[in-house]
């Protein structure tokens, strides 16, 4: 069974669930420019927008009225942000592997 | 002899039309000759759905606007309907363009596949034409049969539905038997399967149940299923394609890519068909299957991110299509905010209670069929011009480059002004017609009524307009870019 968002929580369920998306995807971005450019400061903003992301899941469970099974739908959002550009860039890398531009392997 | 003097009168303007443009056919192969005529449609149509939306959109502000002359409902219906054909007759486009490259041989059946598109077309023209002569009257199987079957952004007659699907069927026919024929390849594989799908679904919209918790369930099975999961990969296939033509990217890589977004899309895409079923009088472990698949869908976009950073990383973006390529990044991004953040936003059961069926979900439809569908084909339309010109230079510097440049931003700002505009009607919809209100007639006119949701339209409307003046700059730019260009393009190889 669901609980309905209430009246006062409407805004911040949108901002939460939009602020998810967008820093899961900052979370990636900066994930994958960290490795092509080994800079402390990437990894730190990578780490700081996976943070915003965790915050972000805990405002939409509290919004959203998660409870019993609904709980896990928050604990695979923040699993699975955190490991899922991780494992694209180790696929990216295996794809790429025999790949004739070494520039990013020379980087790596 | 008025009829006479008529026809030659149109028969020199057109004569002068196609000398002014200067394309020259016999630069194209057979099988390319045919995939500029579904995309010369393809323009026809994306020009018609803008004209209704801007009808459509003119009736919310003063709904006097052509009263009984073209009703509100014909001209959303037509602005919908001539989106989802034109998108099609895209993606038919996109995919003969590639066939004969794809597979080394000619088509197989071409002749076939030439007289099908003439029958689509022939239908699409007389499906128009009566939904605008014959827009209301008593529903019975007569005119579900003839005038309009009823369901929504599905509307064509079931003469034109079995019509559609044996023209799918021929498109089905050439494509399997030209790559039988010649060389098949990872990318013919995963279009073959994803054409056998496309088909197959479109089925599921053509008969009729009385009751309408069944007829929605399978309703769904054609909108949701066509346009995230099987048009997702359809465009998965032609960027596929177009990657190793613009970039130069090694096939062994977008195919291994290609594999992992089919797995993706369909992993989270095909259940999160629930998020449809949340309403609609089925059972209530739907809403935890789209719940938990809907928050899984970006997972791909993500995907897209991460690959993108790395490319860019490795290769220096050296191209031989500017446009093509500025209108694919355009994807990237329109697909990643209209597909991922504006569905995630109003998908979970807990909200989309208030946001079902409100200008929410017309905000995203707007930037996620816009990003997702309506970029790569225009991306597609400069490819093929690129090569209708005798595949000239268009890697920068080309003259009046302006234009696609202004045509972009026009149609990107216009699109995007136009979401946010109905993002704002929506949460006031959501917020006084359904929360505060609790769906009653008198909530769903105190919404309509409210300031901000008549703003928002003007608002709306305003973009709408932007977008129309982008649409028209996109089409005078393909008629005439590299018309004067002696230059021929560089070289792309893909390994």
């Amino acid at each position: 069974m669901i609980q309905p968002v209430a009246l006062s929580d409407f805004f911040i369920t949108f901002f939460a669930s939009a602020l998810i998306i967008l820093a899961g995807a900052c979370y990636a971005l900066l994930f994958a420019w960290s490795k092509v450019n080994s800079h402390f400061y990437i990894k730190l903003a990578a780490y700081l927008s996976y943070g915003v992301l965790i915050v972000a899941v805990l405002l939409l469970t509290q919004a959203a009225n998660f409870t019993g099974y609904w709980l896990w739908l928050s604990v695979v959002m923040v699993m699975g942000y955190f490991f899922a550009p991780m494992g694209i860039w180790y696929l990216c890398v295996g794809t790429h592997s025999d790949d004739s531009h070494k520039i990013l392997e020379e980087k790596l | 002899m008025k009829v006479n003097k008529l026809c030659s009168i149109a028969n020199d303007k057109l004569d002068f039309f196609v000398t002014w443009t200067a394309l020259d056919r016999t630069n194209l192969s057979d099988g390319r000759k045919l995939a500029v005529n579904y995309f010369i449609v393809a323009v026809i149509l994306f020009f018609a759905q803008l004209l209704f939306g801007i009808i459509a959109a003119t009736q919310f502000i003063f709904p006097h606007f052509l009263y009984s002359w073209l009703d509100f409902s014909v001209n959303r219906m037509v602005h919908i309907n001539a989106m989802v054909v034109w998108m099609l007759y895209g993606f038919i486009g996109c995919i003969y363009w590639l066939l004969e490259d794809e597979s080394q041989t000619d088509i197989v059946g071409l002749a076939f596949g030439k007289i099908a598109f003439w029958v689509l077309t022939i239908a699409v023209t007389i499906v128009v034409l009566v939904y605008l002569f014959i827009q209301i009257g008593a529903g019975n199987d007569t005119t579900l049969w003839l005038i309009n079957e009823g369901r929504e952004y599905i509307e064509a007659p079931r003469w034109a539905d079995i019509g559609i699907v044996a023209v799918v069927l021929t498109f089905f026919y050439n494509v399997v038997a030209t790559f039988s024929k010649g060389k098949w390849s990872g990318i013919a594989g995963v279009l073959t399967l994803d054409l056998v799908a496309l088909a197959g679904l479109y089925v599921a919209g053509m008969f009729y149940m009385t009751n309408i918790t069944h007829e929605q369930f399978w309703w769904w099975w054609v909108i949701h299923l066509w346009v995230e999961a099987t048009w997702e990969v359809l465009v998965g296939v032609i960027m596929a394609w177009s990657l190793m033509k613009l970039l130069g990217v090694k096939r062994k890589i977008v195919t291994t890519w290609l594999y992992i977004e089919v797995a993706l899309m369909f992993g989270s895409g095909i259940l999160g068909l629930g998020h449809h079923y949340f309403w609609i009088g089925t059972p209530e472990y739907w809403l935890t299957i789209g719940g938990f698949f809907s928050a899984l869908e970006p997972i791909p976009l993500v995907a897209m991110v991460v690959h993108a950073v790395y490319d860019s990383g490795s290769h220096a973006f050296k191209n031989g299509n500017h446009p093509a390529l500025a209108w694919v990044i355009a994807h990237a991004f329109g697909n990643f905010f209209g597909a991922g953040v504006w569905g995630f936003m109003h998908t979970l059961p807990q909200i989309n209670l208030y946001t079902h069926g409100t200008q929410w979900s017309a905000s995203h439809g707007h930037l996620a069929f816009f990003g997702a569908y309506a970029t790569i084909n225009i991306a597609f339309f400069y490819l093929a011009i690129q090569h209708w010109r005798g595949n000239v230079w268009m890697s920068g510097g080309n003259a009046h480059a302006w234009r696609w440049k202004w045509a972009l931003g026009l149609l990107n700002v216009g699109v995007v002004g136009m979401t946010i505009a109905l993002l704002i009607a929506g949460y006031e919809q959501s917020f006084i017609e359904r929360a505060v209100e609790g769906s009653t007639w008198s909530g769903y006119f105190a919404a309509q009524n409210h300031p901000s949701f008549q703003s928002a339209m003007i608002w709306r409307w305003f973009f709408g307009a932007v977008t129309f003046a982008g649409l028209l700059l996109l089409i005078w730019d393909l008629l005439t870019i590299g018309k004067d260009e002696t230059r021929k393009a560089i070289v792309i190889v893909s390994e």
